[in-house]
């Protein structure tokens, strides 16, 4: 492993005020939480997972980058090319069908590995993410209250804490903490943002890159093991694209089914009444009265023409 | 194996229909806890990072006293602005738990304003970022003007449709009061006169009060210095009176008398090339 410091004195407060770009060398400390994590995908990945990696790696000062690897290799090959890189966690992206995106997540010689489905991925370059931060400045992890509750929860939040958070007095780090990570939990799901911070008083700029994990299955080995845990609401997008298709299809076939019924009503013929139904609405029953005949022709009637002045001479008259 | 079975007479009369055995899925809670528990490394929280909490308090609908649904935090996934907005208050509970728990283990959250290091994000980049945000504020801010336009001629057309009316309207009135004379329906022309008296007085009331301070001091003034503006030729003719008006005459000035100011000018007065010389060469 090699690293490249620029040497400053021990303990001299001055290294922080010193005009240097680029990499410097934290307080001094050392560092000893040995953490790696490797960063590499399938073949077949989109641009837009290998900007989202890219994104992670530099967000991750304490990550490592590898070559692509071929889909037809069994998934405990990863095992050998962590320990190779000495890496002590991992985050494999496959993709299929250049469509879906999984994430595997896992601890490498034994522990626990969990895979996810990848869906909403926003990255960095997005001109509506406007927020910055330092290069390998260390984040905070903020976790919403429902990883406690249950215990697959509590294992991924354990794995993400031991993923996502910068070593401290990692030589690729900055000192300063600027950017919050933060895993929620709706619908099912798990939500990634990371934000930068403006103010102590809790002023946030949104930094990217942001993304939304679905969990498949727990396993208990890395990259393979029994399986600790499944999701039961998860559907694979491969099902859901059929669902859609099958719903869209039988949308169709209600229609034509609707209209060869019509068709069927206006040919086929129609059985003649014989006793009309609603004859009897109208009988009402009243008293029969007896017919008045009238001989005589009745008397003219008398009208009265009123005379009606003109409208001149009634205005005049109103006058008066 | 429903032929195996049927063989084998297990099988009752009717229907029998292949039932798939519902999916069992694993949740295997004591393996998950095992794995926790071999797997949790216990770093000092100063490695780690990490906070859990509830978002903070929405201070916007509290201040609209909106009854907000997720109380207790079924957050509705599909209304975006309400989901975004519930992980930024999850994230600024956590930024207002974890800084005294920073300054206490003396790690710096404020960047001084000399230390320049590499950001995440290029400079390029964030240039880009700015012209964007400009160039949507600037097309907010057309729209705007354009709509306000839009309102004020919508009203000055209103205001117009106005006035046209209401002298369509007197004017009918007018009309009909005169035919009504002429008819002989009224033999008093007290409609004529009413107009009049009104129209005299409220034009002339107007005037006075206008009238009142005259031009103003400036008018005054350019009056004064360019003379009247419009009949200018025939203002200043060699009539007989402006012939006659000999107010402008100075005779001292006339016949060269009265010195130069009363010999006020000698102050200015510049000495001659001989005494010049002589005063450059002494000092």
């Amino acid at each position: 492993l090699c690293l490249c410091f620029i040497v400053v004195e021990k303990g001299s407060p001055s290294s922080k005020n010193q005009k240097c770009k680029g990499k410097e060398r934290g307080p001094p400390g050392k560092w000893t939480n040995k953490e790696r994590v490797l960063i590499f995908s399938s073949r077949g990945i989109n641009f837009r997972t290998r900007h989202l990696m890219q994104d992670l790696r530099t967000m991750m000062p304490h990550a490592k980058a590898d070559t692509k690897m071929d889909r037809k290799d069994k998934l405990f090959v990863i095992n050998e090319v962590c320990e190779i890189k000495n890496c002590n966690k991992c985050l494999y992206f496959e993709a299929k069908k250049k469509q879906d995106l999984y994430m595997w997540i896992s601890n490498s010689p034994h522990g626990p590995s969990a895979k996810f489905l990848v869906q909403n991925i926003h990255t960095l370059a997005e001109l509506k993410l406007t927020g910055n931060c330092l290069k390998g400045s260390r984040p905070l992890l903020s976790f919403d209250p429902k990883f406690d509750k249950e215990p697959h929860y509590a294992l991924l939040k354990e794995l993400f804490i031991q993923t996502f958070s910068t070593p401290r007095y990692h030589p690729k780090s900055q000192p300063f903490v600027d950017h919050v990570f933060t895993f929620t939990i709706a619908d099912n799901r798990i939500w990634f943002r990371n934000y930068q911070i403006i103010e102590e008083d809790g002023s946030l700029v949104e930094i990217g890159p942001r993304f939304v994990l679905n969990l498949m299955k727990i396993f208990q080995g890395s990259f393979g093991g029994p399986t600790l845990y499944e999701n039961p609401d998860f559907r694979s997008p491969n099902m859901h694209r059929r669902e859609m298709r099958l719903a869209a299809a039988a949308k169709v076939r209600e229609k034509q089914m609707v209209k060869e019924m019509q068709k069927g009503k206006k040919t086929s013929a129609k059985e003649d009444l014989e006793s009309d139904v609603t004859a009897d609405v109208f009988l009402t029953p009243a008293e029969e009265k007896p017919a008045d005949i009238q001989t005589e022709a009745p008397e003219p009637k008398v009208v009265k023409k009123k005379q009606k002045a003109f409208k001149r001479q009634r205005m005049q008259m109103a006058r008066r | 194996s429903l032929q195996e079975a049927f063989a084998a007479g297990l099988l009752k009369p009717g229907m029998n229909v292949l039932v798939d055995k519902p999916k069992k899925l694993v949740n295997n809670v004591e393996g998950l806890k095992q794995c926790l528990a071999d797997f949790r490394k216990d770093l000092p929280w100063v490695e780690r990072l990490d906070l859990t909490n509830l978002p903070a308090a929405n201070i916007i609908s509290q201040a609209e006293e909106k009854a907000s649904a997720p109380a207790a935090g079924e957050l509705d996934a599909d209304d975006d602005f309400q989901r975004e907005m519930f992980f930024y208050r999850q994230a600024q509970a956590t930024i207002l738990e974890a800084m005294p728990l920073l300054n206490r283990h003396s790690i710096a959250t404020k960047r001084p304003e000399d230390y320049f290091a590499e950001m995440a994000k290029s400079d390029q980049h964030m240039q880009k970022i700015r012209k964007k945000l400009i160039s949507k504020q600037m097309i907010m801010e057309r729209s705007e003007k354009a709509k306000k336009l839009r309102e004020q001629r919508k009203f000055g057309k209103k205001v117009q449709i106005e006035v046209i009316q209401k002298r369509q309207q007197e004017k009918k009135a007018m009309m009909s009061a005169v035919k009504k004379y002429q008819k002989g329906m009224t033999d008093k022309l007290e409609f004529l006169e009413g107009d009049q008296k009104m129209n005299k007085e409220s034009s002339q009331g107007s005037k006075k009060a206008v009238n009142k301070k005259g031009p103003s001091a400036k008018r005054k003034y350019k009056d004064q210095k360019f003379g009247f503006g419009g009949k200018k030729s025939g203002k200043k003719w060699n009539t007989k009176e402006s012939y006659n008006d000999v107010s402008g005459f100075r005779a001292k000035i006339a016949h060269g008398k009265g010195g130069k100011k009363g010999k006020g000018g000698k102050q200015n007065k510049r000495p001659g090339k001989s005494v010049r010389k002589k005063m450059k060469n002494r000092s």
